[in-house]
């Protein structure tokens, strides 16, 4: 038997899923989590063989779910989205995520998948990887982009930098480094263009 | 420039007078100062689009203080009203006036000028040519700064309207997207629910009908989902550099060693042909790999491009390699009588692609 964890905060597709994966003969669904705090704290008590992770879910979400599994127990994720923003691959397989789905897959694939990763090896949908390489190059470093989302909503420089664990000065010499690349003015405009090609 | 311009003029006359150098140097030295404390002016007339309208008295003290104490002191030292003005007028034209106001202040200032002008040369008939250009000049400086104000007004406009013509484009664009995701998912939806209808009909009296109706409904949403793809990609193509640029780094971040040699012309190779290779290669070494290596390279040889990518064999992954995918773009690559490669040997799954630059222009 493969014990499934699922996290998805969409009640209805959660349920679905978890009823149409119970119908399989090998896998068990052991936990329904709606956010990603959830996920973590039931994964750490389960142990399950397999997380089956939202992409999209409120607080932590499923990269950064499997990101902090990954370092506490054996356990293979997969990621599941709607719709794979850029950079979300690259950054999903460096942080050790075992599959990566469109959420339009049928049951019975995901069932598939699961067997494959629950067996050790790697899933990438083709569909998310020809995405992931027709991405528009950013001329952004990931610390960079990750300082553009931390302040994004327009926190201050001393708020980045905790949310980070960074000097508040290295912040802002990130700020500064982005906004030459970007020949903008401000964090705000970064953050702008950042998120209208996708970046962030 | 006609401020620094009429400095110099002012000075050389000043110069060529009398009394040495020491005016001149007052002349020219202070002008100079006075035009450098004129750019905060024209900073705030840079950015007054921007700003509201008016003029913020604070940030000008110390550029009316400069331009007064110039005024004075090369007045004096020249002995003429027109320059002691000169100063302050410039400054007071300069100034972030609103719609309408401008023209009457530029006006007043010409008048004054002349006048100021006019006085000075009954004042002091002895020399009257050397003074007769700087002084011309000085009156006709109003308008010139004007003029050239002017100028920069339609450039920053004509810059905006550029700028806004590409967003409204932008925006129908997206508009017409919309409009095209909305008919497709309305009719998709459409279809749908009769489907599910039927199915709901024919379930107590003849479930395999109904059973039929429910796979043609789950066929449908299949095909609504893969046409809303295809518009959302329908745009999305990036340079074959770029693309092998992500492959990389994709590679990368699943923990594979990648050795990368790509051309520096890369964007040049044909992307139609080589483009669903590398998409097609690089899926197949992230999801099967679970390797340690990978190698990429994009070579122009002769007349051709050889496109390799290649990663270390793990046990448990041969079979998987030869799958439709691989003849899918090998059908490709024969299209445009190229040829595509497959090698295995105890350490190393490689494929091989080269296709002719000839054909390969001809996107």
């Amino acid at each position: 038997m493969i014990r499934v964890l699922l996290a998805d905060d969409e009640a209805m597709i959660r349920s679905a899923l978890a009823a149409l994966l119970r119908l399989e003969d090998d896998i068990e669904v052991i936990a329904e989590c709606a956010d990603g705090e959830q996920a973590v704290a039931a994964a750490l008590r389960l142990q399950p063989d397999v997380c089956l992770l939202d992409l999209e879910m409120p607080g932590l979400d499923g990269v950064q779910v499997a990101e902090k599994l990954n370092r506490a127990i054996a356990t293979r994720c997969i990621v599941v989205t709607r719709h794979a923003r850029p950079g979300v691959l690259r950054r999903a397989l460096a942080s050790g995520v075992a599959g990566f789905l469109p959420k339009s897959r049928g049951a019975d694939e995901v069932a598939a998948v699961i067997r494959r990763v629950a067996a050790g090896a790697r899933y990438v949908d083709p569909e998310i990887a020809a995405d992931a390489l027709s991405d528009e190059r950013s001329p952004l470093t990931d610390r960079e982009l990750d300082v553009l989302r931390a302040g994004r909503r327009g926190e201050t420089t001393g708020q980045i930098a905790r949310a980070l664990s960074l000097a508040p000065g290295t912040v802002r010499n990130h700020i500064s480094v982005i906004l030459g690349k970007l020949s903008v003015g401000t964090r705000q405009q970064a953050v702008l263009i950042a998120e209208e090609r996708g970046w962030i | 420039m006609f401020e620094v311009a009429l400095v110099a003029a002012w000075a050389l006359m000043a110069f060529a007078t009398d009394r040495g150098g020491f005016s001149g140097l007052i002349v020219g030295g202070g002008g100079l100062l006075w035009c450098a404390s004129t750019i905060p002016l024209l900073g705030d007339y840079r950015h007054r689009l921007d700003a509201e309208p008016g003029v913020r008295w604070l940030r000008l003290v110390g550029p009316f203080l400069v331009a007064v104490g110039y005024g004075v002191a090369a007045g004096a030292v020249v002995g003429s009203w027109q320059l002691a003005l000169l100063p302050i007028i410039q400054s007071l034209v300069l100034l972030n006036w609103q719609r309408g106001v401008r023209y009457k202040v530029v006006i007043a200032a010409t008048i004054v000028l002349a006048v100021v002008a006019v006085a000075d040369s009954t004042l002091d008939a002895s020399d009257p040519i050397p003074v007769l250009v700087p002084a011309a000049y000085t009156v006709f400086l109003p308008v010139m700064t004007v003029t050239s104000l002017w100028w920069w007004d339609v450039l920053i406009t004509l810059d905006r309207a550029r700028a806004s013509e590409a967003r409204l484009a932008a925006t129908q664009e997206r508009l017409r997207v919309a409009t095209d995701v909305h008919d497709l998912q309305g009719h998709h939806l459409q279809v749908i629910a009769l489907q599910l209808e039927l199915a709901e009909r024919l379930l107590p009296t003849d479930g395999d009908a109904a059973l039929e109706q429910l796979r043609a409904a789950r066929v449908s949403v299949d095909e609504a989902r893969q046409g809303t793809r295809d518009l959302a990609t329908r745009f999305r193509s990036v340079p074959l550099g770029d693309e092998l640029a992500n492959a990389r780094d994709l590679l990368t971040a699943a923990g594979l060693e990648v050795e990368a040699a790509i051309d520096a012309d890369a964007d040049a190779a044909p992307a139609s042909a080589l483009g669903p290779v590398i998409r097609e290669t690089t899926t197949n070494v992230l999801r099967h790999g679970g390797g340690r290596r990978a190698r990429l390279v994009l070579t122009r040889i002769a007349d051709a491009w050889r496109y390799e990518i290649a990663n270390d064999v793990t046990s448990g992954s041969e079979d998987e390699h030869d799958g439709s995918g691989l003849h899918g773009v090998r059908r490709r690559i024969q299209e445009v009588d190229g040829t595509l490669e497959v090698r295995r040997d105890a350490e190393e799954f490689v494929v091989i692609v080269t296709v002719p630059v000839r054909l390969g222009q001809v996107r």
